[in-house]
């Protein structure tokens, strides 16, 4: 089959909600280019949606991260109260966190893709000139973008197994592992709306005589 | 027709670029993982399975984020405030006191939280100014507060414990409990340099002893004091999981926090007074905080687990491509021709110093452990004695240029240049260094509290 005969049987198989045929579709070369697409296009129309919505712009992973976030806490806590004063523990108590955990992690990743605050040594970048400044951030926004195109495929891939396997999430009944697997490829297309917008952000700085890097503190907001 | 082996050396070498040129850390680590797949013929999927599955394997590293958040609720809440302030009642009358109150402060801060950044910041924000009015070089107080972040990951709780434990399958309770002793000693031998130099410049003045002020200091710490017991007593005497005493103190702190700004608020209490106008019944509640504050709290401590947590899964996915490429085997050939268990020890001293110098905590660990540490058992060295050993020196790596994190911390908190604070750490490099060594050389440090090795 070619290759855009094997984007249509993924996406059949997408809009029918039919695992098993998602999971075979996606085996082919063909799902890299989709992608690559669903990256590269889905990533600018959600730069451009957070460029209309500022209230998205500041809030979306924010509010996945901090939810989550908060969950975890919760149920753990509460696990233990549960396991001392009531002598009692919900199964999935110890299961439902870390795909919580997972969540928060990647959609952090995110997050500090935004804020430019992930770990790196700055000592040499900070003091070459304004033209390899801007070739490392491009480097940078290349990097990120390839493998948000590399994630998403393969955690679409993973989930879509997970879904064909009707995986359940330990300690339930009816709770689908795929439910949570599912917001890794989510959180990497906004990763790649975030490229995009630094992308934005980096020629308009070069253009307008801005400084191209600032020092970010990891945990240090916006 | 190159080998694999070259085409890897090349990768290699071309990530080293990147990581020079100040590509983060986790493109640098995926970059090679995906060059080294296609060499190795690996299929990308792994990488995408592995990518999710870390998380799910342990509920151990859930115990990362929990620490984090612990770290930023008992600052947010006030009760790292009246920590210090205990420190400072109970060492201000010796020369330069308020120097060493802040290392114990840094000390006490890291029974509760897990994280050295977070000492630092933390620690440095309250007490630098004090310093500076104090009449101490704003230098040193910047450097002081670097120096004592870096117990952070060694008292326990740690998380660098847990990620170590996670990825050598340790247990993690077992290398907290490891962690109390040279912990200890690292704030004393830092507090040892520190009265030093004050001693030789005459920094600092001099407050009265006061058994009252004590007192009330640590009646005012108790909420403190609490956390750290409860951390401490649980994960000792088994009654729960790091993790889920990370999960406990979030919602004691959250708890603490609430009914501390309840009581304020219907009480109408000045928390802004001086200490010595403050009754007794006064020092039992903190600041807190409301509701409304907790999720800009967890925001913070998301942000640094959003940097920490796809570091740490990445670093997995690299481990088994350093598995397949025998690369372990290689550098255990190396150590082992130099002979037995000290020059072993100190070749794997020397490795993480030098990697600590260019390289954040987090990646020293998760890349040099793994190889590292079976390196260590096969002469001799006892698991958890070597974490600690691994620790302590990654923890120095936080005060060592270039790449000192908790010097970048210091000089964000503090607003002293990063290159002017260098020289003040020198003296505590040195008492930390000494410190690494007596444990290296005193298995018993390490192992003491721990009655089953």
């Amino acid at each position: 089959m070619s290759n855009f005969g094997d984007i249509w049987a993924i996406l059949s198989a997408a809009f029918a909600q039919d695992a098993w045929a998602l999971r075979n579709a996606m085996k082919s070369d063909a799902t890299w280019i989709l992608g690559f697409i669903v990256a590269i296009a889905g990533g600018w129309a959600i730069a451009m949606i957070y460029k209309r919505v500022p209230l998205l712009d500041r809030h979306l992973e924010r509010t996945f991260m901090v939810m989550s976030y908060l969950a975890i806490a919760l149920i753990i806590f509460w696990g233990v109260v549960d396991r001392f004063v009531f002598s009692n523990q919900q199964p999935w108590s110890t299961t439902i966190p870390p795909l919580l955990f997972m969540i928060m992690a990647w959609f952090g990743a995110t997050y500090n893709v935004r804020l430019r605050s992930h770990l790196s040594f700055m000592e040499f970048r900070s003091r070459l000139s304004r033209k390899g400044q801007m070739a490392c951030l491009c480097l940078d926004n290349v990097l990120w973008m390839a493998f948000a195109v590399i994630v998403i495929v393969t955690t679409a891939r993973a989930a879509a197994l997970s879904a064909s396997n009707f995986q359940i999430v330990l300690g339930t009944d009816n709770v689908m592992q795929w439910w949570f697997l599912l917001t890794a490829p989510f959180a990497f297309l906004l990763m790649a709306a975030r490229v995009v917008e630094n992308v934005y952000e980096d020629l308009e700085n070069y253009r307008n005589g801005n400084e191209l890097i600032q020092k970010t503190v990891i945990g240090g907001g916006e | 027709m190159m080998t694999d082996g070259t085409v890897i050396t090349l990768i290699s070498i071309g990530v080293t670029l990147l990581f020079m040129l100040g590509v983060p850390v986790f493109l640098v680590i995926a970059s090679w993982v995906v060059g080294c797949s296609f060499v190795l013929g690996l299929t990308l999927d792994n990488m995408g399975a592995e990518l999710l599955n870390v998380f799910n394997k342990g509920f151990a590293l859930l115990a990362m984020p929990l620490f984090i958040l612990t770290g930023d609720l008992i600052n947010k809440s006030g009760i790292a405030r009246r920590l210090s302030d205990f420190a400072y009642a109970c060492l201000g009358w010796i020369r330069g006191g308020l120097a060493m109150a802040s290392l114990g402060a840094c000390g006490l801060f890291a029974a509760i939280s897990g994280s050295n950044s977070a000492t630092t910041a933390t620690i440095g924000s309250m007490l630098h100014p004090e310093m500076v009015k104090g009449g101490y070089d704003e230098r040193f107080s910047a450097a002081t507060a670097a120096a004592g972040g870096t117990v952070g990951i060694i008292i326990p709780p740690s998380i660098i414990f847990i990620v170590y434990g996670f990825l050598l399958n340790l247990p993690i309770s077992d290398l907290f409990v490891a962690g109390i002793l040279p912990g200890a000693l690292m704030v004393i031998g830092m507090q040892l340099a520190c009265w030093l130099i004050c001693w030789a410049n005459g920094w600092g003045y001099l407050i009265q002893l006061k058994l009252n002020r004590v007192l009330k200091t640590a009646f005012g710490a108790w909420l403190g004091f609490f956390a750290i017991g409860l951390v401490l007593w649980g994960i000792y005497t088994g009654k729960f999981s790091p993790t889920e005493a990370a999960g406990v103190t979030v919602g004691f702190c959250i708890i603490a926090g609430l009914l501390s700004w309840f009581a304020n608020h219907v009480l109408h209490m000045d928390m802004a007074r001086d200490l010595s106008e403050k009754s007794y019944a006064e020092m039992l509640v903190v600041e807190g905080f409301t509701l409304r504050e907790i999720p800009g709290i967890t925001m913070r401590s998301a942000q640094i687990t959003g940097v920490l947590a796809p570091l740490i899964a990445i670093s997995v996915v690299m481990q088994q491509i350093l598995s397949l490429l025998g690369a372990q085997a290689v550098i255990t050939d190396f150590l082992t021709s130099m002979g037995g268990y000290y020059p072993v020890l100190l070749a794997s001293m020397a490795i993480v110093f030098v990697s600590g110098m260019v390289l954040e905590s987090l990646p020293v660990t998760i890349i040099l452990a793994p190889i590292l540490a079976p390196i260590a058992a096969s002469v001799g060295v006892d698991p958890i004695h070597f974490s600690v050993i691994f620790l302590v020196g990654a923890s120095i790596g936080f005060i060592t240029p270039p790449y000192g994190l908790n010097l970048y911390v210091a000089s964000g908190v503090t607003g002293v240049p990063y290159f002017r604070l260098l020289r003040y750490t020198v003296p505590y490099l040195a008492a930390l260094i000494g410190v690494w060594l007596l444990v290296a050389v005193t298995p018993e440090l390490a192992l003491a509290l721990l009655p089953n090795r």
